[in-house]
């Protein structure tokens, strides 16, 4: 019995040596990064790590560079050199150059699902400048937030429905699909603004394959169901703003010849006009113009391959499996795309309209 | 000096408040004892002496004063007859029989107060005393029906206390009213000074971090237990109903509630339910996200976390340890001294260590509101006892988290639960959710 309760009294104890809690940092000795910058050397990577800096009474940034051959080799020495352990866990932007890009991305996304260092809900854009003047102009500018890259994809905060906005893993997993690539932000230095959207990169089994604007990422995120809400397109006659959007699909094949039917219904505001267009002309003026866009975006990604709107999944079920791999090269550019754009105009504005 | 006396001397002769003294009552002499600690000997006396007024016989002052009360030949029986504050009258030194007379008490007993301990902003505000016999008549107040039952068994060898059971027959749970019985009668040799004596009396294990007894002040607390089916014990002495069984309910849900409105009694049910959680988990989830999840939080917070933290010298769960233990300190004391010093203590400990202790950079400021908002939501819960309970209770939940991180705190929360699923006193269970009979709903 007093055997028994000397080993109930004990065992409790063993929690402590047999759960290596001694390796517990605490948050003031980790090092936080909350973007990394990537980008190709002739051999190996150069990696930059934004670390935001609390300074009294605003948030800092400090930039830390580093060379090697992979990236946790390189990491690993940034750790060596720093007085706290770098802790990847927050990173939330990841930013590649565009050259790696278009080398491939396969074995820097894969390397960060694999070691589950960086959150795989990181976002990953691509920056279309001199990767080393961009993280180095952040350090530099005065009055700037530590965290301003994050906040830029931020939905709460300055996303804006022009911004594609790809994680980790959806950029992993198109590159192990057959029917499904991705888009990403491109960014460059803006001349006042601290960023500029170029547009999104189209990234095909990993690379980047083609670049679409920031119009054209529209259409890609109105047609992934996302929010265009405040969008504000401009007409000839009228400028409009988009308050809500939804899409509906529908699919045949016959014949090999896969078809879509695709209805875009968005509801708009009327905000400024420019002489008297009626009601009806804005609604046809708008719905043809959306009708181009789209039109245009669909031969210009069946010409590069890349099925960034993600077509092929509608029809996997009537592809045999061994033939799904050629989706991209047999399937897709046959595509019949037939866009059916409806407009509603909800509201005049705060105005009172008695015309039509 | 005849041997009754002489044998009731021997048993308590030694205390200096045995009285032992001849008095003439007018014409009649006689000699009187108890105990003057428990017998206010001058009214005593007068009242006697309105019945000596004529000339008595030998024989006729006999018969006189065994009219006054009970004869008692039982040394033994008398000895715990003065313990009790009887006056004993013997017509002579060496009388076989004494009379054991009902005197004018001294008053030991404090007046029906208010509460003090437990607070209630609508309910009554009687409390109860230390006699048993006025928390019954207290209780008799607060339940009017001739259904109520009361019980009274003398306990104890050498320290007779008298125990009181009541309960209200037809509502009452029949194998608890069954079990209690059976066990005070079986153990009513035992000596009972505080409610682990009666717990044991009962049969209930003495170690238990969860009350197995309820105990309130409160009469209408007590009433509305006897409504539920369940026995409330009196013990002379404590000022305080014990009620059995005590169950997770009690933690939160107070008959004063009842005297709200719907609306406003479910929602304070629900913040001392939330209060609960929060001084359970909140210690733990600081040194969780501090020390070894700190990726849950915000950025934003991360970093604001990880500045007030800059230049803290211990790891965050000696930290926490550290500024718990002075806390229990802070309490404990300002239970043990004086109401006047108390205000002074809560100053120095809240203030002046609190703010001083974060200036010196040996804790984060986070964790001064941390502490403070875990004391503070600890005080919601209902009952001194559950009070300690939940305080030591936190401290598994730390220890679990500061090991496993957020995942630890899971853990603690399962660990407690279930060892609260496994408590039960008296058949029954302490997660018993279970409506009883009678009023229909918890009190």
């Amino acid at each position: 019995m007093l055997k028994k309760i000397i080993l109930f009294s004990v065992l409790p104890f063993l929690i402590f040596p047999l759960s290596g809690c001694w390796d517990n940092r605490d948050i003031n000795h980790r090092v936080m990064p909350i973007s990394i910058g990537v980008s190709k050397m002739d051999e190996g990577y150069k990696v930059f790590l934004q670390i935001p800096e609390p300074a009294p009474d605003r948030l800092g940034t400090r930039i830390v560079t580093g060379e090697g051959e992979t990236i946790n080799q390189i990491i690993d020495n940034i750790s060596v050199n720093m007085e706290s352990a770098v802790d990847l866990l927050h990173v939330k932007v990841i930013v590649v150059d565009k050259r790696l890009a278009e080398e491939g991305l396969n074995d820097l996304i894969s390397g960060f699902i694999r070691s589950r260092d960086v959150s795989a809900k990181a976002v990953i854009a691509i920056c279309d400048d001199d990767i080393d003047q961009f993280f180095q102009s952040m350090e530099n500018s005065e009055g700037q937030e530590g965290t301003i890259l994050l906040d830029y994809f931020e939905k709460y905060s300055g996303w804006d429905p022009h911004i594609a906005l790809s994680r980790v893993w959806e950029v992993y997993r198109s590159s192990h699909s057959y029917t499904r690539d991705v888009a990403i932000p491109m960014l460059k230095r803006g001349q006042t603004t601290f960023l500029e959207i170029v547009g999104s990169a189209v990234i095909k089994n990993g690379k980047l394959v083609e670049v679409i604007s920031s119009d054209e990422t529209l259409l890609y995120n109105a047609f992934k169901n996302k929010s265009t809400r405040g969008k504000i397109e401009v007409l000839d006659q009228a400028s409009v703003m988009v308050i809500s959007n939804d899409t509906d699909y529908k699919t045949e094949f016959t014949d090999q010849t896969p078809s879509l039917q695709t209805t875009f219904n968005f509801s708009v505001m009327i905000l400024e006009t420019n002489g008297n267009p009626s009601a009806q002309e804005i609604k046809k003026n708008l719905e043809e113009l959306l009708l181009d866009r789209y039109k245009a975006l669909v031969v210009k990604l069946k010409t590069s391959e890349a099925d960034i709107l993600g077509i092929g999944q509608h029809f996997r079920k009537e592809i045999p499996r061994k033939d799904l791999k050629n989706w991209r090269s047999d399937y897709y550019p046959n595509l019949e795309f037939n866009p059916i754009i409806h407009v509603d105009i909800q509201n005049y504005g705060n105005l009172k309209h008695t015309a039509n | 000096m005849n041997s009754l006396i002489k044998e009731i001397k021997d048993s308590i002769g030694e205390n200096d408040d045995l009285l032992f003294t001849e008095q003439q009552l007018k014409d009649l002499s006689v000699v009187l004892f108890g105990l003057n600690s428990l017998i206010d000997l001058g009214p005593t006396i007068k009242q006697l002496e309105q019945l000596g007024q004529k000339n008595y016989s030998n024989k006729e002052k006999q018969k006189q004063i065994s009219q006054l009360g009970e004869i008692k030949r039982n040394a033994g029986e008398i000895t715990s007859l003065l313990l009790d504050g009887k006056l004993m009258i013997a017509p002579s030194p060496n009388a076989d029989f004494v009379v054991s007379v009902d005197p004018v008490p001294v008053k030991l007993n404090r007046a029906i107060d208010q509460i003090t301990n437990e607070n209630t902003m609508l309910g009554p505000f009687v409390s109860f005393n230390e006699d048993s016999l006025t928390n019954i008549g207290v209780m008799r107040k607060h339940v009017v029906s001739e259904k109520i039952r009361v019980k009274h068994f003398l306990t104890g060898t050498h320290n007779k206390k008298e125990l009181s059971l009541i309960y209200y027959e037809g509502i009452v749970e029949e194998n608890l009213l069954q079990t209690v019985l059976k066990d005070i009668k079986r153990n009513s040799i035992n000596d009972l000074h505080s409610i682990q004596d009666v717990t044991k009396m009962l049969g209930i294990t003495p170690y238990s971090i969860v009350p197995r007894v309820k105990t309130t002040e409160m009469p209408s607390e007590a009433a509305q237990s006897l409504l539920n089916g369940k026995v409330i014990l009196f013990l002379d002495g404590l000022p305080f109903a014990l009620i059995l069984p005590s169950v997770f309910a009690d933690m939160f849900f107070l008959e004063s509630d009842k005297n709200l409105t719907y609306p406003l009694m479910v929602s304070l049910r629900s913040l001392r339910i939330a209060g609960t959680l929060i001084a359970l988990i909140f210690p733990g989830l600081y040194v969780a996200l501090v020390a070894v999840n700190p990726e849950v939080l915000r950025l934003e917070l991360a970093l604001s976390i990880a500045q007030s933290r800059e230049g803290v010298p211990y790891p965050a769960f000696i930290e926490i340890i550290i500024m718990l233990v002075v806390l229990e300190l802070i309490m404990e004391a300002s239970v043990r001294l004086p109401k006047s010093i108390g205000p002074t203590i809560t100053m120095v400990g809240g203030i002046i260590l609190g703010q001083a202790a974060v200036e010196a950079q040996l804790v984060s400021n986070l964790l001064v509101i941390v502490l403070a908002a875990t004391t503070i939501a600890n005080s919601t819960v209902v009952g001194v006892q559950n009070l300690l309970s939940i305080r030591l209770l936190k401290y598994i939940v730390l220890i679990f988290s500061s090991v496993f991180g957020v995942l630890g705190i899971l853990a603690g929360v399962f660990f407690i639960c279930a060892y609260l699923a496994g408590v039960s006193s008296l058949g029954v269970p302490y997660l018993n959710f279970k409506q009883s009979k009678g009023d229909g709903s918890h009190g």
